[in-house]
Protein backbone atom coordinates (compact mmCIF):
# COMPACT_ATOMS: atom_id res chain seq x y z
CA UNK A 1 0.00 0.00 0.00
CA UNK A 2 1.49 3.10 -1.01
CA UNK A 3 0.74 4.68 2.24
CA UNK A 4 2.01 7.10 4.96
CA UNK A 5 3.84 4.45 6.79
CA UNK A 6 6.40 3.97 4.07
CA UNK A 7 8.72 6.50 5.64
CA UNK A 8 12.17 5.22 4.02
CA UNK A 9 13.93 8.33 2.33
CA UNK A 10 10.87 10.75 3.47
CA UNK A 11 12.06 14.19 4.17
CA UNK A 12 11.20 16.66 6.62
CA UNK A 13 11.28 15.22 9.79
CA UNK A 14 13.78 16.51 11.26
CA UNK A 15 16.65 15.74 13.87
CA UNK A 16 15.99 12.24 15.21
CA UNK A 17 14.96 12.46 18.85
CA UNK A 18 18.07 10.62 20.21
CA UNK A 19 17.81 12.19 23.62
CA UNK A 20 14.51 11.28 24.67
CA UNK A 21 14.78 9.01 27.97
CA UNK A 22 13.87 5.64 27.47
CA UNK A 23 10.79 5.93 30.42
CA UNK A 24 7.44 3.90 29.37
CA UNK A 25 4.13 4.76 30.69
CA UNK A 26 2.45 2.55 32.54
CA UNK A 27 -0.06 2.02 29.56
CA UNK A 28 2.45 1.47 27.06
CA UNK A 29 4.10 -1.20 29.06
CA UNK A 30 0.34 -3.16 29.73
CA UNK A 31 -0.52 -2.42 25.74
CA UNK A 32 2.89 -4.79 24.44
CA UNK A 33 1.37 -7.37 27.28
CA UNK A 34 -1.86 -7.24 25.90
CA UNK A 35 -0.78 -7.36 22.25
CA UNK A 36 1.57 -10.31 22.95
CA UNK A 37 -0.49 -12.77 25.11
CA UNK A 38 -4.08 -11.28 24.51
CA UNK A 39 -3.70 -10.29 20.74
CA UNK A 40 -6.70 -10.55 18.61
CA UNK A 41 -7.77 -14.07 17.40
CA UNK A 42 -6.87 -15.34 13.93
CA UNK A 43 -5.87 -13.06 11.43
CA UNK A 44 -2.08 -12.99 9.76
CA UNK A 45 0.69 -10.85 10.82
CA UNK A 46 0.66 -8.87 7.57
CA UNK A 47 -3.21 -8.36 8.37
CA UNK A 48 -2.53 -6.83 11.28
CA UNK A 49 0.64 -4.72 10.06
CA UNK A 50 -2.08 -3.76 7.07
CA UNK A 51 -4.50 -2.73 9.98
CA UNK A 52 -1.69 -0.03 11.26
CA UNK A 53 -1.35 0.75 7.58
CA UNK A 54 -4.95 1.65 7.35
CA UNK A 55 -5.34 4.29 9.54
CA UNK A 56 -5.93 7.94 9.02
CA UNK A 57 -2.00 9.36 7.86
CA UNK A 58 -2.28 11.85 10.32
CA UNK A 59 -3.21 10.05 13.42
CA UNK A 60 -0.81 7.42 11.48
CA UNK A 61 1.82 10.31 12.10
CA UNK A 62 1.20 11.64 15.55
CA UNK A 63 -0.02 9.24 17.91
CA UNK A 64 2.29 7.48 19.82
CA UNK A 65 3.04 3.67 19.52
CA UNK A 66 1.69 2.37 21.25
CA UNK A 67 -1.39 3.69 21.10
CA UNK A 68 -1.32 2.52 17.09
CA UNK A 69 -1.17 -0.87 18.73
CA UNK A 70 -4.55 -0.15 21.35
CA UNK A 71 -6.25 1.20 18.37
CA UNK A 72 -5.29 -1.98 16.30
CA UNK A 73 -6.72 -4.76 18.22
CA UNK A 74 -9.54 -2.97 18.87
CA UNK A 75 -10.56 -2.67 15.01
CA UNK A 76 -9.44 -6.44 14.48
CA UNK A 77 -11.34 -7.22 17.31
CA UNK A 78 -14.28 -5.43 16.26
CA UNK A 79 -13.60 -6.72 12.29
CA UNK A 80 -13.46 -10.45 14.03
CA UNK A 81 -16.36 -10.15 15.43
CA UNK A 82 -15.50 -11.00 19.16
CA UNK A 83 -16.36 -7.09 20.37
CA UNK A 84 -19.27 -5.07 18.82
CA UNK A 85 -17.72 -1.05 18.28
CA UNK A 86 -20.49 -0.09 21.26
CA UNK A 87 -18.72 -2.51 23.61
CA UNK A 88 -15.37 -1.04 22.40
CA UNK A 89 -16.65 2.51 23.24
CA UNK A 90 -17.97 1.76 26.38
CA UNK A 91 -14.88 -0.50 27.45
CA UNK A 92 -17.07 -3.02 28.60
CA UNK A 93 -18.32 -6.44 27.10
CA UNK A 94 -22.24 -6.62 27.15
CA UNK A 95 -21.49 -10.08 28.54
CA UNK A 96 -18.90 -11.18 30.60
CA UNK A 97 -17.06 -14.24 30.22
CA UNK A 98 -15.72 -16.72 33.11
CA UNK A 99 -12.19 -15.55 34.32
CA UNK A 100 -9.21 -16.50 32.27
CA UNK A 101 -6.48 -18.90 33.84
CA UNK A 102 -3.68 -16.90 35.22
CA UNK A 103 -0.04 -17.35 34.96
CA UNK A 104 2.47 -16.49 37.30
CA UNK A 105 6.28 -14.76 36.11
CA UNK A 106 7.84 -17.93 35.83
CA UNK A 107 4.97 -19.49 33.58
CA UNK A 108 5.01 -16.10 31.42
CA UNK A 109 9.01 -16.65 30.92
CA UNK A 110 8.49 -20.24 29.37
CA UNK A 111 5.29 -18.64 27.39
CA UNK A 112 7.70 -15.93 25.72
CA UNK A 113 9.81 -18.40 24.46
CA UNK A 114 6.96 -19.86 22.14
CA UNK A 115 6.87 -16.49 20.32
CA UNK A 116 9.81 -17.37 18.31
CA UNK A 117 7.29 -18.09 15.38
CA UNK A 118 8.99 -19.44 11.95
CA UNK A 119 7.67 -17.78 8.73
CA UNK A 120 9.96 -19.79 6.55
CA UNK A 121 7.50 -22.14 3.87
CA UNK A 122 8.51 -25.24 1.98
CA UNK A 123 9.02 -24.28 -1.43
CA UNK A 124 7.72 -26.80 -4.27
CA UNK A 125 10.21 -24.87 -6.96
CA UNK A 126 13.86 -23.73 -6.42
CA UNK A 127 14.77 -19.55 -6.23
CA UNK A 128 14.96 -18.39 -9.40
CA UNK A 129 18.29 -16.07 -8.75
CA UNK A 130 21.72 -16.67 -6.90
CA UNK A 131 24.40 -15.14 -4.75
CA UNK A 132 25.41 -12.31 -6.92
CA UNK A 133 22.91 -12.01 -9.34
CA UNK A 134 22.28 -8.78 -10.41
CA UNK A 135 18.31 -7.99 -9.79
CA UNK A 136 15.70 -4.73 -10.45
CA UNK A 137 12.77 -3.95 -8.24
CA UNK A 138 9.14 -3.91 -9.84
CA UNK A 139 8.05 -0.41 -9.87
CA UNK A 140 3.85 -0.98 -9.51
CA UNK A 141 1.74 0.77 -7.82
CA UNK A 142 0.37 -1.53 -4.93
CA UNK A 143 -3.19 -1.08 -2.97
CA UNK A 144 -3.01 -3.74 -0.84
CA UNK A 145 -0.30 -4.91 2.00
CA UNK A 146 3.39 -4.74 0.81
CA UNK A 147 7.00 -5.20 2.29
CA UNK A 148 8.51 -3.49 -1.41
CA UNK A 149 9.42 -0.13 0.32
CA UNK A 150 8.66 2.94 -2.14
CA UNK A 151 12.29 4.29 -1.68
CA UNK A 152 13.75 0.82 -3.51
CA UNK A 153 11.32 0.48 -6.76
CA UNK A 154 12.69 0.26 -10.01
CA UNK A 155 16.31 -0.09 -8.69
CA UNK A 156 18.48 -2.07 -9.78
CA UNK A 157 21.06 -4.47 -6.55
CA UNK A 158 22.94 -7.83 -6.16
CA UNK A 159 21.36 -10.93 -4.44
CA UNK A 160 23.26 -10.74 -1.17
CA UNK A 161 21.55 -14.02 1.10
CA UNK A 162 18.95 -16.09 -0.29
CA UNK A 163 16.74 -17.12 3.01
CA UNK A 164 14.66 -20.19 1.81
CA UNK A 165 11.17 -19.91 1.07
CA UNK A 166 9.12 -17.53 3.65
CA UNK A 167 5.45 -16.12 3.58
CA UNK A 168 4.46 -13.85 1.10
CA UNK A 169 3.44 -10.87 3.03
CA UNK A 170 0.71 -9.07 0.18
CA UNK A 171 -0.57 -12.75 0.22
CA UNK A 172 -0.71 -12.98 4.28
CA UNK A 173 -2.61 -9.55 4.54
CA UNK A 174 -5.03 -11.28 2.35
CA UNK A 175 -5.72 -14.42 4.61
CA UNK A 176 -3.36 -16.44 2.38
CA UNK A 177 -0.74 -18.98 2.61
CA UNK A 178 1.70 -18.74 0.22
CA UNK A 179 5.39 -18.69 -0.04
CA UNK A 180 7.36 -16.76 -2.18
CA UNK A 181 11.52 -17.18 -1.65
CA UNK A 182 13.46 -14.16 0.40
CA UNK A 183 16.77 -12.61 -0.63
CA UNK A 184 18.74 -10.18 0.89
CA UNK A 185 19.39 -7.45 -2.12
CA UNK A 186 22.13 -4.69 -1.37
CA UNK A 187 21.69 -1.62 -3.34
CA UNK A 188 24.11 0.91 -3.04
CA UNK A 189 23.62 4.31 -1.81
CA UNK A 190 24.69 5.94 -5.59
CA UNK A 191 22.13 3.70 -7.24
CA UNK A 192 19.11 4.56 -4.24
CA UNK A 193 19.58 8.40 -4.03
CA UNK A 194 21.82 9.49 -6.76
CA UNK A 195 24.64 10.55 -4.67
CA UNK A 196 28.25 9.35 -4.70
CA UNK A 197 28.90 7.27 -1.46
CA UNK A 198 30.37 4.41 -0.34
CA UNK A 199 27.58 2.82 1.81
CA UNK A 200 24.59 0.83 0.70
CA UNK A 201 21.32 -0.50 1.80
CA UNK A 202 20.38 -4.36 2.45
CA UNK A 203 16.80 -5.17 2.28
CA UNK A 204 14.79 -8.40 2.69
CA UNK A 205 12.83 -8.92 -0.41
CA UNK A 206 10.82 -11.70 -2.22
CA UNK A 207 11.09 -12.90 -5.55
CA UNK A 208 7.94 -11.17 -6.89
CA UNK A 209 9.18 -7.99 -6.28
CA UNK A 210 12.30 -8.81 -7.87
CA UNK A 211 13.19 -9.19 -12.03
CA UNK A 212 16.56 -10.06 -13.54
CA UNK A 213 18.58 -7.07 -13.98
CA UNK B 1 -12.74 -14.38 11.14
CA UNK B 2 -10.99 -11.62 10.02
CA UNK B 3 -12.22 -9.96 6.89
CA UNK B 4 -8.81 -9.04 5.02
CA UNK B 5 -10.79 -5.89 4.35
CA UNK B 6 -8.42 -2.54 3.94
CA UNK B 7 -11.50 -0.18 3.49
CA UNK B 8 -13.50 -1.99 6.56
CA UNK B 9 -10.35 -2.45 8.97
CA UNK B 10 -9.75 1.60 7.49
CA UNK B 11 -13.05 2.45 8.61
CA UNK B 12 -12.97 0.81 11.99
CA UNK B 13 -9.42 2.32 12.69
CA UNK B 14 -11.14 6.14 11.88
CA UNK B 15 -14.48 5.57 13.75
CA UNK B 16 -12.63 4.30 17.12
CA UNK B 17 -10.11 7.01 17.06
CA UNK B 18 -12.91 9.56 16.59
CA UNK B 19 -15.32 8.36 19.35
CA UNK B 20 -12.81 7.34 22.27
CA UNK B 21 -11.82 9.21 25.03
CA UNK B 22 -8.34 10.73 23.70
CA UNK B 23 -6.22 9.79 26.34
CA UNK B 24 -3.91 7.00 25.53
CA UNK B 25 -4.08 5.66 29.21
CA UNK B 26 -7.77 5.51 29.01
CA UNK B 27 -7.85 3.54 25.81
CA UNK B 28 -5.70 0.94 27.17
CA UNK B 29 -7.55 0.54 30.26
CA UNK B 30 -10.93 0.46 27.65
CA UNK B 31 -9.12 -2.64 26.10
CA UNK B 32 -7.32 -4.27 28.87
CA UNK B 33 -11.29 -3.94 30.55
CA UNK B 34 -13.10 -5.55 27.77
CA UNK B 35 -10.37 -8.48 27.39
CA UNK B 36 -10.07 -9.19 31.39
CA UNK B 37 -13.55 -9.30 31.92
CA UNK B 38 -14.77 -11.30 29.11
CA UNK B 39 -12.37 -14.25 30.06
CA UNK B 40 -9.85 -13.91 27.11
CA UNK B 41 -7.01 -12.64 29.36
CA UNK B 42 -6.15 -12.38 33.39
CA UNK B 43 -5.54 -8.96 34.82
CA UNK B 44 -2.72 -11.38 37.10
CA UNK B 45 -0.97 -12.70 33.44
CA UNK B 46 -0.47 -8.75 32.25
CA UNK B 47 1.13 -8.17 35.86
CA UNK B 48 3.00 -11.07 35.02
CA UNK B 49 3.87 -9.66 31.44
CA UNK B 50 5.08 -6.35 32.14
CA UNK B 51 7.14 -7.25 35.44
CA UNK B 52 8.88 -9.91 32.95
CA UNK B 53 9.65 -6.63 30.15
CA UNK B 54 10.61 -4.60 33.01
CA UNK B 55 13.36 -7.20 34.99
CA UNK B 56 14.17 -10.08 32.68
CA UNK B 57 14.09 -9.37 28.99
CA UNK B 58 15.97 -6.56 27.33
CA UNK B 59 19.11 -5.46 26.04
CA UNK B 60 21.60 -7.31 28.39
CA UNK B 61 20.39 -10.36 26.81
CA UNK B 62 21.87 -9.08 23.56
CA UNK B 63 24.77 -8.01 25.55
CA UNK B 64 25.45 -11.62 26.68
CA UNK B 65 25.36 -12.69 23.38
CA UNK B 66 27.28 -10.20 22.39
CA UNK B 67 29.64 -10.76 25.02
CA UNK B 68 29.44 -14.84 24.28
CA UNK B 69 30.91 -14.45 20.34
CA UNK B 70 33.91 -12.46 21.16
CA UNK B 71 35.56 -15.05 24.12
CA UNK B 72 34.22 -18.16 22.44
CA UNK B 73 35.34 -18.28 18.70
CA UNK B 74 33.01 -21.30 17.70
CA UNK B 75 29.96 -19.59 19.48
CA UNK B 76 30.57 -16.90 16.87
CA UNK B 77 30.91 -19.02 14.64
CA UNK B 78 27.10 -20.56 15.41
CA UNK B 79 25.85 -16.86 15.95
CA UNK B 80 26.90 -16.04 12.50
CA UNK B 81 25.76 -18.88 10.93
CA UNK B 82 21.94 -18.81 12.55
CA UNK B 83 21.82 -16.29 15.21
CA UNK B 84 17.86 -17.74 15.67
CA UNK B 85 19.58 -21.14 16.92
CA UNK B 86 22.37 -19.83 18.52
CA UNK B 87 20.43 -17.82 20.97
CA UNK B 88 18.90 -20.68 22.27
CA UNK B 89 21.96 -22.06 24.20
CA UNK B 90 21.40 -19.51 26.32
CA UNK B 91 17.07 -19.53 26.15
CA UNK B 92 16.81 -15.85 24.98
CA UNK B 93 14.54 -16.97 22.01
CA UNK B 94 10.95 -15.62 21.46
CA UNK B 95 9.31 -12.34 19.86
CA UNK B 96 10.80 -11.77 16.66
CA UNK B 97 14.11 -14.11 16.79
CA UNK B 98 13.46 -17.24 15.04
CA UNK B 99 15.09 -15.72 11.69
CA UNK B 100 17.44 -13.27 13.89
CA UNK B 101 21.25 -12.85 11.77
CA UNK B 102 23.59 -11.41 13.44
CA UNK B 103 25.88 -8.64 11.44
CA UNK B 104 29.48 -8.11 12.57
CA UNK B 105 30.80 -4.35 13.06
CA UNK B 106 34.82 -4.10 11.25
CA UNK B 107 37.30 -1.78 10.75
CA UNK B 108 35.71 -1.68 7.18
CA UNK B 109 31.72 -1.70 7.24
CA UNK B 110 29.70 -0.33 10.21
CA UNK B 111 26.13 -1.70 10.48
CA UNK B 112 22.66 0.27 10.90
CA UNK B 113 19.55 -1.32 11.62
CA UNK B 114 15.70 0.24 10.86
CA UNK B 115 12.49 -0.80 10.04
CA UNK B 116 11.49 1.66 7.53
CA UNK B 117 7.42 0.19 7.06
CA UNK B 118 6.67 -0.27 10.38
CA UNK B 119 9.37 -0.54 13.73
CA UNK B 120 10.18 -4.32 13.66
CA UNK B 121 12.77 -5.26 16.21
CA UNK B 122 14.51 -8.27 18.07
CA UNK B 123 12.08 -7.94 21.19
CA UNK B 124 13.19 -11.01 22.77
CA UNK B 125 17.12 -9.92 22.41
CA UNK B 126 16.59 -6.56 23.52
CA UNK B 127 13.64 -5.52 24.68
CA UNK B 128 10.90 -2.86 23.74
CA UNK B 129 12.50 -0.69 20.80
CA UNK B 130 13.84 3.04 22.21
CA UNK B 131 11.57 6.11 21.33
CA UNK B 132 13.95 7.19 18.47
CA UNK B 133 13.81 3.91 17.10
CA UNK B 134 10.11 4.66 16.14
CA UNK B 135 10.05 7.93 15.01
CA UNK B 136 9.62 9.05 11.62
CA UNK B 137 12.74 11.14 11.87
CA UNK B 138 15.12 7.86 12.18
CA UNK B 139 12.82 5.51 10.13
CA UNK B 140 12.91 7.90 7.26
CA UNK B 141 16.07 9.15 7.12
CA UNK B 142 18.33 6.27 8.56
CA UNK B 143 18.00 4.81 4.83
CA UNK B 144 18.96 7.75 2.88
CA UNK B 145 21.81 10.02 4.96
CA UNK B 146 22.55 7.07 7.57
CA UNK B 147 25.86 9.25 8.21
CA UNK B 148 24.17 12.56 9.55
CA UNK B 149 21.87 10.20 11.61
CA UNK B 150 24.78 8.77 13.32
CA UNK B 151 26.39 11.79 14.17
CA UNK B 152 23.53 13.08 15.48
CA UNK B 153 24.37 9.81 17.73
CA UNK B 154 27.64 11.34 18.03
CA UNK B 155 29.15 8.67 16.16
CA UNK B 156 31.99 9.78 12.97
CA UNK B 157 32.49 7.00 10.62
CA UNK B 158 35.97 7.36 9.27
CA UNK B 159 36.19 7.41 5.55
CA UNK B 160 37.46 3.90 4.76
CA UNK B 161 34.48 2.77 6.74
CA UNK B 162 31.88 2.07 4.44
CA UNK B 163 27.92 2.04 6.27
CA UNK B 164 25.74 -1.38 5.14
CA UNK B 165 21.78 -0.42 6.15
CA UNK B 166 19.43 -3.07 7.18
CA UNK B 167 16.26 -2.58 6.56
CA UNK B 168 14.16 -5.14 8.38
CA UNK B 169 11.34 -5.59 5.64
CA UNK B 170 11.01 -9.56 5.93
CA UNK B 171 10.94 -11.30 9.31
CA UNK B 172 14.46 -11.41 9.74
CA UNK B 173 15.78 -9.37 12.33
CA UNK B 174 18.85 -7.95 12.81
CA UNK B 175 21.48 -7.65 15.30
CA UNK B 176 24.47 -5.85 15.47
CA UNK B 177 27.95 -7.25 16.85
CA UNK B 178 30.34 -4.43 17.87
CA UNK B 179 33.88 -4.42 17.93
CA UNK B 180 35.04 -5.71 21.01
CA UNK B 181 37.12 -2.54 22.39
CA UNK B 182 40.92 -2.80 22.74
CA UNK B 183 42.70 -3.51 26.47
CA UNK B 184 39.65 -5.81 27.75
CA UNK B 185 41.66 -8.83 26.58
CA UNK B 186 41.40 -10.60 30.08
CA UNK B 187 38.14 -9.48 31.22
CA UNK B 188 35.30 -12.28 31.96
CA UNK B 189 32.33 -12.47 29.95
CA UNK B 190 30.20 -10.22 32.49
CA UNK B 191 32.71 -7.18 32.51
CA UNK B 192 32.64 -7.87 28.36
CA UNK B 193 28.92 -7.45 28.12
CA UNK B 194 28.36 -4.64 30.29
CA UNK B 195 30.47 -2.32 27.88
CA UNK B 196 27.39 -3.52 25.58
CA UNK B 197 25.11 -1.18 24.92
CA UNK B 198 21.58 -1.39 23.54
CA UNK B 199 22.52 1.26 20.46
CA UNK B 200 25.57 -0.43 19.40
CA UNK B 201 23.17 -3.67 18.98
CA UNK B 202 21.33 -1.26 16.60
CA UNK B 203 24.63 0.42 15.10
CA UNK B 204 23.79 3.84 16.04
CA UNK B 205 26.29 3.54 18.67
CA UNK B 206 29.84 1.95 17.31
CA UNK B 207 33.11 2.24 19.50
CA UNK B 208 31.99 1.30 23.21
CA UNK B 209 33.79 2.96 26.41
CA UNK B 210 36.14 1.06 28.81
CA UNK B 211 35.59 2.87 31.67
Amino acid sequence: MDGIHDLGGKDGFGPVPVDTPDFQHDWERRQWALSEIAAAPGGTIDWWRHGIECMAPMAYLSLPYFEKWCLNEMAHYVDQGVFSTDEVLAGHPDAPGEPARSFNAEASLQFARRFNISYAVEMSTGPEFELGDEVRTINTPVSGHTRLPGYARGHTGRVVAYHGGHLFPDAGARGTHEGGHLYTVEFTASELWGEDSPDAVCIDLWEAYLVRA
Amino acid sequence: MASYDSDKIGKLHRHLHTHLPSDPALRVKALESLLVEKGIVAQDSIDAWVELYAEQIGPKRGATVVARSWLDPEFRDRLLEDAGQAIKEFGFEGHATEHLKAVENTREVHNLVVCTLCSCYPFAVLGVSPIWYRSAAYRSRAVKEPRAVLDEFGVTLPEETRVRVWDSTAELRYLVVPERPAGTEDWTEDQLSALVTRNAMIGTERDLKVA
